[in-house]
């Protein structure tokens, strides 16, 4: 069934069938065990987002088929990259964000997505990708201070964000042009339908009006930070860590209005040996309650819509694709930012510092 | 190692040699090459530096910085190398095991320390308001302030302790001389004092000045935008741009830049008594 990856003795290969062998009579139901001996490797960004990705889609699929999974990573474009150029990738399946995404594919770095073991039709179109499939969604987002503002004060929109009269005192945006330039644009009046080609002059203008008062964050941590400690009122956010700050006790509300999402793919590094069970992996993942199941743990949007109904209401709002914030925001042109990234990265450094 | 029959203690310095080798020389030197290799064989990520004024603007304003946070350390650092160098045994203990604190905890945890000390609201500036020595909050972080006070506290040891080896070997009797023979003290200091401390000041200068050039995650955390430093362009470059070629490159001038200024130091005062 899996040409080759059964058959070569590796040692992983046999480590792999003894792991599965001990798991098989406890868990799965024997009949699916047509993985068995297979080791598949998961790379992604570690912690408790790949430890909730085990749980939820690498426990899953072990116990289904038979396989063994192993954690690896931290998921790393250049190694991902010198992993290709060696010709044996050690990874079978790697959790990657949508920009590696777009730059990776003009440089064959992944395998088309076999639809005859992914069924693509669990997922959101917009998230399903010829070479990967969006695992979860996160968006930038305006923040504010919930008492900082008056009910029916607060800041709605981007435009109150660079608005000093209504909302005066620091506010905080990210150190990267990524995002933020539409934002400015979006503040300036660009509909979001309208943004690409981003007017660059245009979004340098609007953000000299507030850069005084900006206080520019580099890692998420520090943006999370600046909410807790109340030195920003507003600003710029992923909807990840305004829930994780809310969660430890700020007062830290979202607006959904014109958010900006991303998505982390599944792919399949080219040259990979367990390609078919790579694929089955990616397959498990699409499922609706393995991805309600991950939403609960750690606060990631499912790109399965049929997730929501298992995902504690307690949650679902600072998600971003629950539909109705969904339906305020859209998606990142990441092949605008992969053709025009370091003209704007320089563009962006040079205006920090003028 | 001169001579034909390499000297036996050289076997015993092969082993940190080796770990230099692996974990040090390879990995920069191959970042360095890359410079050089990559996309393509050629001078193209030098002629970007070149072409493109940001780069060059970010390697100057990286070097202004550091000059600037150079002396505040060594005014810092003076009088507490001067206090461990000729204050009782009991100041030298307390001194040393103060300075060497920072040493025991990781920089980011640090900086991010500084970051609640010195913010808007943190304890500094709500001391100072409650007090009333002044009414709104000092900007003292997300700006150059920022940068140098989170850069001197983590360099403050590298100009102490040159400082105090140097100033243990000053002969307390050569300052006394200078006072009875009619030198006020602070020509005595001027004149007799601060040349036999030289050594261990420009030392002292050196290690700051180009230990700050490399400096990351404090101009990250606590600086502005204007703040932005090498380091965090040649991230940006590998990170967000996948760029080994321009980041070498960068990292090459960068070490150009250094062992230009030490070969003018070497100039000026001499290595020799620089490395004493």
């Amino acid at each position: 069934m899996i040409p080759g990856s059964s058959i070569r003795p590796t040692r992983r290969g046999l480590l792999g069938s003894a792991a599965a062998l001990s798991l098989a009579g406890a868990a799965a139901p024997a009949a699916a065990q047509n993985l068995r001996g297979t080791t598949v490797v998961f790379a992604s960004w570690g912690g408790s987002y790949q430890e909730a990705q085990k749980a939820c889609y690498c426990d899953p699929f072990a116990a289904e088929t038979g396989a063994r999974v192993v954690q690896d990573g931290p998921m790393n474009v250049a190694r991902f990259r010198t992993m290709i150029e060696s010709g044996t990738p050690d990874w079978d399946v790697a959790d990657i964000t949508i920009d590696f995404l777009h730059a990776g594919v003009p440089d064959n770095l992944f395998e088309r997505i076999d639809t005859s073991l992914v069924d693509t039709s669990r997922i959101d179109p917009r998230f399903v990708h010829e070479y990967g499939i969006g695992c979860i969604a996160w968006s930038y987002n305006l923040a504010f201070n919930g008492r900082a503002y008056r009910a029916g004060a607060e800041p709605k929109t981007w435009a109150d964000l660079f608005d000093l009269r209504r909302f005066p005192g620091k506010r905080t945006l990210s150190n990267n042009p990524v995002a933020t330039l539409e934002v400015a644009l979006m503040a300036d009046g660009v509909a979001p339908d309208k943004l690409y080609p981003l007017d660059v002059d245009r979004a340098f203008r609007k953000l000299d009006s507030i850069k005084a008062q900006t206080i520019f964050w580099t890692t998420n941590s520090q943006s999370q930070q600046l909410f807790v400690d109340e030195e920003v009122n507003l600003g710029l956010i992923l909807n990840g860590r305004a829930y994780d700050a809310a969660r430890k006790g700020a007062d830290i509300a979202l607006s959904w209005e014109q958010n900006i999402q991303s998505i982390d793919y599944l792919v399949v590094p080219r040259g990979s040996r367990n390609k078919a069970a790579a694929m089955r992996l990616i397959d498990t993942m699409t499922k609706a309650d393995n991805q309600a199941k991950l939403a609960n743990m750690i606060a990631y949007a499912p790109t399965n819509p049929a997730a929501f109904a298992a995902i504690d209401p307690k949650i679902s709002p600072w998600l971003s694709t629950e539909p109705d914030n969904a339906r305020k925001g859209f998606v990142i042109n990441a092949e605008y930012w992969r053709d025009n990234q370091r003209r704007l990265l320089e563009r962006w450094t040079a205006w920090k510092l003028a | 190692m001169r001579g034909r029959a390499p000297d036996p203690r050289f076997w015993l310095l092969l082993p940190a040699l080796l770990v230099l080798l692996v974990t040090f020389v390879l990995p920069v030197g191959g970042l360095l090459a890359r410079a050089f290799t990559q996309p393509e064989p050629g001078f193209q990520n030098f002629a970007l530096l070149w072409e493109r004024p940001v780069y060059l603007q970010v390697i100057w304003n990286t070097v202004m910085i550091s000059a600037a946070a150079t002396p505040v350390a060594l005014i810092l650092g003076f009088p507490v190398a001067h206090a461990m160098a000729h204050g009782s045994p009991r100041t030298r203990r307390l001194l040393i095991f103060l300075v060497l604190i920072p040493f025991w905890t990781s920089l980011l945890v640090r900086s991010f320390a500084t970051v609640i000390l010195l913010q808007r609201r943190g304890p500094l500036n709500t001391l100072l308001m409650n007090i009333g020595v002044i009414d709104t909050p000092l900007p003292l972080i997300y700006n150059l302030t920022g940068v140098l006070l989170g850069a001197v506290q983590t360099l403050l040891p590298f100009v102490i302790f040159p400082l105090y080896s140097s100033m243990k070997r000053i002969d307390p009797s050569l300052m006394q001389a200078a006072l009875t023979l009619g030198a006020g003290p602070v020509r005595a200091f001027l004149r007799v004092y601060l040349p036999l401390s030289l050594p261990g000041l420009m030392t002292g200068a050196t290690l700051v000045f180009i230990s700050m050039l490399g400096y990351f995650v404090i101009p990250a955390l606590l600086g502005g935008p204007q703040e932005t430093m090498v380091a965090q362009m040649i991230q940006d470059q590998i990170a967000q741009l996948g760029s080994w070629g321009v980041a070498g490159a960068m990292s090459f001038v960068l070490l150009a830049i250094t062992a230009g200024l030490l070969a003018l130091l070497h100039k000026l005062v001499g290595l020799k008594a620089v490395a004493r």
